[in-house]
């Protein structure tokens, strides 16, 4: 064979081939190069808003000019006109329809008043209403910390950056009246640069750190839930500082949880009627779901509360989050072939199961709280004492846990069916106790069930001057909120548009 | 044969006044390529990761409609889209389309609405197969293949299924605001900052 020289002796021409075949090598690289280098530039700003939405840009409509489909199916939030069998979108007042409620928190501000809540768009509003947040004026600044407003708008994460989260728990709840005026949206779950989920509330983040875990490398089905998992959780105020914390430290269940309050000796109030040392559920609707069999089969809340939709052919996540059962079809139907009624028909039976024993854990806990009123009456110690108001606390933080969420007895009604078992059990030994001690200081007759056929007469039970609690809020809605919206608005309206 | 071998080196050896140019051109190819095979992440390629798929932003529609579908929970892009019958057809499968996109790409050939060819078609009816088969056996479509579909014996599962896995529609403009987290900020800058006591960041 001959060498290559000696081939380009022969014929020069090959040479030109040869280096024309070089170029050609060469410009095929660098063409290559620079189209992953454009591609990739181009790739990071064709799937970003072509907007310039603020890093605290709290006012939804903003965000809706750039993705008024989303922003649409928000705004249907606003929707009351749906009932399910046990819930629904519209107010409805808990403490009427069920007054049992009323006796069990007697001494904490839910007897006073507890409604089904509305949708998403009416967070703000019903926080203003409701007789839980007081009458703020002048003189005083009403009974709740600045920690209360922290899951009611984007306006927090805007205000949390600009004070920092503690110092924004300190605050007194009308400390903060004129900063926190738009309803839960946009910043809420989204980075306003790239549109990419983002947790904007540090408990969650504060509370998987705890564990050793890192929020930040969550998957993005993992984020679906996570975002929802910044206030559909048991929480409470740490401390006088009242630093919103999650109590997850030992883990998920109704027991680990109770272990964690009974470890830092946490007691959220002292109960009027019984004196036992209560703790109060939230909405730990997070950890139930994950409890139950969609969450086990790793399904996200988005999955059904904020299904695909489809409008003119374009395809969206739909922001009216709501019950299921309002959109069987986009939800349910997905993955189950049965009809929407058989659906709704299997949801609402686990739900008529779990209410009956719940309804029951209801009588023994209003039993329970008015014997030992009974007791310390007929003149109980409170070494006897002590050991049976532990037992109501068991049994009605396991009432609250089920009862709190929106949707446990459907997102795990085993597991909610468990914890009311206990909570009977935990009741009527109680009541034993109740009896034995009763019967020690010669009470002889069985403690009448109270008449608390309405609200009305349960919360004279309870000892609440409800016309006071309503005159007193009239004036506040009248007179103080109107200052506070005002105020919003004028700052507001200095911000670009 | 250690001959043979050495007449095939010198052979391509070129010859001494080219030595140095030579060496010069050699280290800046492999340079090249070695910035080409960082920057366009190809090594994601040999892998299963779906992630891999939209390295180019184009099959972002098809990563996202994949994504909220029930098959994102047991099936990657290259369960469906690449041969299983042995570990050779896969990776020739994969250079082979791998080849003919980067092409494509390159010369800003790519349609607007991506569809699938039709060995492609073939690959995907194997798997469909390769997975439902089982379940399938009663209702005797497993001998379908892209062949006897197109010579009008059987349909393919996706002529019934057609909204498995990606949708009817899957260019960009049907899922517009499907963003991907290409960089995943999944808290805020001032929580970053935000000292343990919650103070001001």
């Amino acid at each position: 064979m001959k060498s290559v020289q000696e081939m380009l002796k022969a014929r020069p021409w090959l040479g030109g081939v040869l280096f024309a075949a070089t170029v050609g090598v060469g410009v095929g690289v660098g063409l290559l190069l620079s189209s992953v280098a454009t591609r990739k530039a181009e790739g990071r700003f064709a799937y970003t808003a072509k907007t310039d939405i603020a890093a605290d840009e709290a006012r939804n409509d903003v965000w809706g000019k750039a993705f008024p489909l989303e922003y649409e199916s928000w705004l249907q939030t606003a929707d009351t006109s749906f009932r399910s069998k046990h819930a629904g979108n519209g107010s409805i007042d808990l403490l009427e329809r069920d007054p049992r409620m009323v006796v069990l928190w007697a001494g904490y501000a839910f007897a006073k008043d507890y409604s089904q809540s509305r949708g998403h768009a009416y967070a703000v509003e019903d926080i203003h209403k409701i007789l839980r947040t007081g009458a703020p004026n002048d003189t005083d600044k009403g009974p709740q910390p600045g920690t209360c407003w922290t899951c009611k708008s984007p306006d927090v994460p805007r205000m949390m950056a600009k004070i920092g989260p503690g110092e924004f728990y300190k605050q007194k709840w009308s400390d903060l009246g004129s900063e926190v005026v738009n309803s839960i949206g946009c910043l809420d779950c989204h980075d306003p640069k790239t549109m990419a989920l983002r947790i904007s509330r540090p408990a969650l983040v504060e509370a998987f750190a705890r564990q050793g875990k890192d929020v930040t490398k969550s998957t993005h089905n993992e984020m679906r839930s996570l975002v929802c998992a910044q206030c559909h959780v048991e929480y409470y105020f740490k401390g006088p500082e009242k630093y919103l914390t999650f109590p997850w430290d030992s883990g998920f269940t109704v027991e680990k949880m109770e272990a964690y309050y009974d470890s830092i000796k946490f007691t959220d109030w002292t109960h009027a009627l019984s004196k036992a040392p209560m703790l109060k559920a939230q909405h730990p609707d997070f950890e139930v779901f994950k409890m139950g069999i969609h969450g086990q089969r790793g399904l996200s809340c988005a999955d059904c509360h904020m299904p695909y939709r489809t409008q003119g052919g374009q395809k969206f996540s739909d922001h009216h989050i709501q019950s299921p059962l309002n959109n069987i079809a986009n939800s349910c139907q997905v993955c189950h072939r049965e009809s929407a009624d058989e659906l709704r028909k299997n949801v609402e039976e686990r739900q008529d199961k779990v209410m009956e024993s719940r309804l029951q854990l209801e009588d023994v806990l209003v039993r329970a709280h008015l014997e030992a009123k009974k007791a310390w009456e007929s003149g109980a110690d409170s070494v006897t004492m002590k050991p049976i108001l532990q037992l109501i606390r068991k049994a009605q933080w396991r009432w609250d846990f089920a009862t709190a969420g929106n949707g446990n007895a459907f997102h795990a009604p085993v597991e909610v069916a468990r914890m009311l078992g206990h909570g009977i059990n935990f009741g009527q030994e109680a009541r034993i106790g109740l009896a034995l001690t009763l019967q020690r200081l010669g009470v002889k007759e069985a403690v009448p069930y109270p008449d608390i056929s309405t609200k009305a007469k349960a919360q004279e039970l309870a000892g609440l001057k409800m016309d006071k609690l309503h005159a007193e809020k009239q004036v506040f809605l009248n007179k103080v909120l109107p200052q506070w919206l005002r105020k919003a608005k004028e700052r507001e309206d200095k911000l670009p548009r | 044969m250690l001959k043979w071998l050495r007449r095939w080196v010198q052979l391509l050896l070129p010859p001494p006044r080219w030595q140095v140019p030579a060496l010069v051109l050699i280290g800046l190819t492999i340079g090249a390529g070695g910035v080409i095979f960082h920057q366009s992440r190809a090594w994601s390629y040999l892998y299963d990761d779906p992630k891999a798929c939209i390295n180019c932003h184009i099959m972002m529609p098809q990563y996202t409609t994949w994504q909220h579908s029930s098959h994102a929970r047991v099936a990657s892009c290259n369960d469906c889209h690449v041969p299983h019958s042995s570990l050779a057809a896969k990776y020739f499968f994969k250079a082979k389309d791998g080849m003919r996109h980067a092409t494509l790409f390159t010369l800003g050939m790519e349609e607007q609405v991506i569809r699938i060819t039709a060995p492609s078609k073939a690959v995907v009816q194997e798997n469909c197969v390769r997975c439902h088969g089982f379940v399938n056996d009663e209702v005797s479509t497993r001998n379908v293949t892209e062949k006897t579909a197109r010579h009008g014996e059987g349909h393919l599962c996706w002529d019934c299924h057609r909204e498995v896995p990606h949708g009817r529609v899957n260019s960009l403009s049907s899922v517009p605001n499907s963003r991907i987290q290409l960089e995943t900020p999944t808290i805020p800058e001032w929580m970053r900052k935000t000292p343990k006591d919650g103070a001001k960041p």
